[in-house]
């Protein structure tokens, strides 16, 4: 397996999780029983995870330092909010539900969409304004913030990231949210 | 089934245009379509583009108002069909995702055309060109794994392999040396004409698209690889473009032009996977049926001849994307060396060819060299989808490998 490299800026680091995320999105609608129950699970907390990094970290940055950086943000957010909601009507529903694929499709394409607009108006731009130790700096408290976090569990921290990445979506980003907060 | 398009009436001209409604197609799916779902749409995109821009260049020469008059209502028609058949891209995928798709189309469409053509010297055009392309795909696909940290095979599928052919480095030929024979317009079967438009026009769109989207990069390597590339395109552009008899009348020329679209838009319409997009196709036949109708009469009236002494008497086989892996090895296997010189080809390095390499390298490694280096600096190895195995070519087999066998 190729490895990625240790130190990545905030924008490679964001691409890579956008390609990581559309990967979970075949692997859910592909597996069938448990499998795809796992699977969605991880999806769920990829996207928790790498949204909240996003609203706490990246798009602060950008809001203050891109030109116009206010209305961009503002209509990420925006997207951000409504593929929340049909994720937490996802999870409701359960991979069990007849529904879930079409329902499962119409949210990968929305954050696939949302996904591509940041890279395009967002986070090239970041890159464009920010030098390449912002950028690696940034990247770092995003690796950070992840880490409190864990999509995988590590050994030893089983029982703290069940914890923390139990329950609905909206539990699980508000805990997210207080850690990266804290470590800030 | 047999389909002559010739007996076969269209849409009425008056009722072709289309309101921003019917132009307001939706795109396939960004990462659930066929593979060569895209590639039909980029193809016939690359097909209506040269549509256009021959009755542009029509119109240019053309002093008789009547048949301006025509050939502007018909080439309105012939833009809005392009806008339908392009938007059909969805606007997620990124540049380079759509680049991967063109050069599989360079691959697979140049790949069947090389299987089905009946002329030996044009068979050797295609069986040339494919080579190159194959290579490009290999070159973009390093890139796209560097850049959005995704691998090419998500968007070929297992269709269409992913390693070295001949190296872009040396397809840097001297210009002449990209000009062919023509082949005769009387002697010529239909068919081989339809090909050399067909291989012509993609590689025109692939030119034109390299052109005007590779700036839009920041990262320095795409920005080389883009410009590195598309000047290859422009090599291929004359490489088939003089496969075309320049003896054909203008007319002849608007002639085998609307044929081919019929050919192409019947061909996918029997070929696609995709039941709204071959809805696309099924209309555009039935515009183009009168468009053809309308470039024939025109060829009755102003040289005197009949069509049908130009044309085949029905469309040949449809043309078809599918995977032609084994061709591709057995071509990587015995013409990843060759090179032209004049309109012939060659395996050794001749004096033109050389200087041409020392003038354009100016001594370092090109864009396409140094992507698949800063490929192995980042992640350990260079990207290639394989799964039929080891590169047919030994010395292409990846140095990892080689190395862990040592």
């Amino acid at each position: 397996m190729p490895t990625a490299p240790a130190k990545t800026d905030v924008v490679d680091l964001l691409i890579q999780q956008h390609s990581q995320i559309r990967e979970l999105f075949d692997e859910v609608a592909e597996s069938r029983d448990e499998a795809r129950h796992d699977a969605f699970g991880r999806l769920v907390r990829l996207l928790a995870v790498h949204e909240t990094a996003e609203e706490e970290i990246v798009h602060p940055a950008a809001r203050t330092s891109l030109p116009g950086g206010s209305g961009i943000v503002d209509d990420r957010l925006n997207e951000e909010h409504e593929a929340k909601e049909q994720l937490a009507a996802l999870e409701d529903m359960g991979p069990d539900d007849p529904r879930f694929d079409a329902e499962l499709d119409v949210l990968r394409v929305a954050v696939l969409t949302h996904a591509r607009a940041e890279e395009r108006y967002e986070f090239f731009r970041i890159r464009d304004q920010f030098t390449e130790k912002q950028l690696t700096a940034l990247g770092a408290a995003v690796k950070a913030a992840e880490a409190t976090a864990p999509t995988h569990p590590h050994p030893g921290t089983e029982s703290a990231t069940k914890n923390l990445l139990a329950g609905p979506l909206v539990a699980m980003v508000d805990r997210i949210r207080d850690i990266i907060r804290k470590a800030h | 089934m047999s389909f002559n398009p010739l007996e076969h009436r269209g849409i009425p001209l008056d009722r072709q245009v289309r309101n921003w409604r019917e132009l307001d197609v939706e795109p396939v799916d960004p990462d659930r379509s066929d593979p060569y779902t895209k590639c039909r749409i980029i193809t016939m995109n690359g097909i209506e583009v040269e549509a256009v821009f021959f009755s542009h260049h029509f119109n240019r020469i053309c002093p008789d108002p009547e048949v301006k008059k025509q050939l502007a209502e018909v080439r309105f028609i012939e833009q809005q069909q392009q806008k339908a058949v392009n938007w059909l891209l969805p606007g997620q995928a990124s540049v380079l995702e759509t680049t991967i798709s063109y050069e599989q189309v360079a691959v697979d469409l140049t790949a069947w055309v090389s299987r089905m053509e009946p002329d030996p010297y044009l068979q050797q055009a295609y069986e040339f060109g494919v080579l190159e392309d194959f290579d490009h795909l290999y070159r973009y696909a390093n890139l796209y794994e560097m850049i959005e940290h995704r691998k090419a095979e998500k968007i070929v599928g297992d269709l269409t392999e992913i390693m070295p052919g001949r190296p872009t480095l040396v397809e840097h030929r001297h210009p002449a040396d990209n000009l062919r024979d023509p082949y005769d317009k009387n002697k010529t079967e239909p068919l081989s004409k339809l090909h050399a438009l067909t291989i012509m026009s993609a590689e025109q769109q692939t030119m034109n698209f390299y052109m005007n989207v590779g700036p839009q990069y920041m990262e320095p390597i795409a920005r080389q690889l883009y410009q590195e590339i598309g000047l290859i395109e422009e090599e291929h552009v004359t490489h088939y473009e003089s496969l075309v008899d320049p003896g054909e009348t203008w007319w002849e020329r608007l002639v085998n032009h609307e044929y081919n679209e019929c050919y192409l838009y019947h061909s996918f319409m029997e070929t696609e996977t995709d039941p709204k997009v071959k809805a696309i196709w099924e209309l555009h036949l039935n515009m183009e049926l009168e468009h053809l109708r309308l470039a024939c009469d025109l060829m009755r009236r102003h040289d005197g001849r009949d069509p049908e002494s130009i044309l085949a008497p029905e469309l040949p086989p449809p043309v078809t994307f599918e995977p032609n892996k084994e061709l591709l090895r057995n071509l990587l296997a015995t013409q990843i060396d060759l090179t032209t010189l004049g309109a012939g080809y060659v395996r050794d390095a001749h004096e033109r060819f050389e200087r041409m390499q020392e003038q354009i390298h100016g001594g370092e490694k090109p864009p396409s060299e140094q992507v698949i280096d800063q490929h192995r600096e980042r992640f350990g190895q260079e990207y290639r989808h394989q799964p039929e195995g080891p590169h047919p070519v030994e010395s292409f087999r990846e140095l990892r490998i080689r190395d862990e066998e040592s």
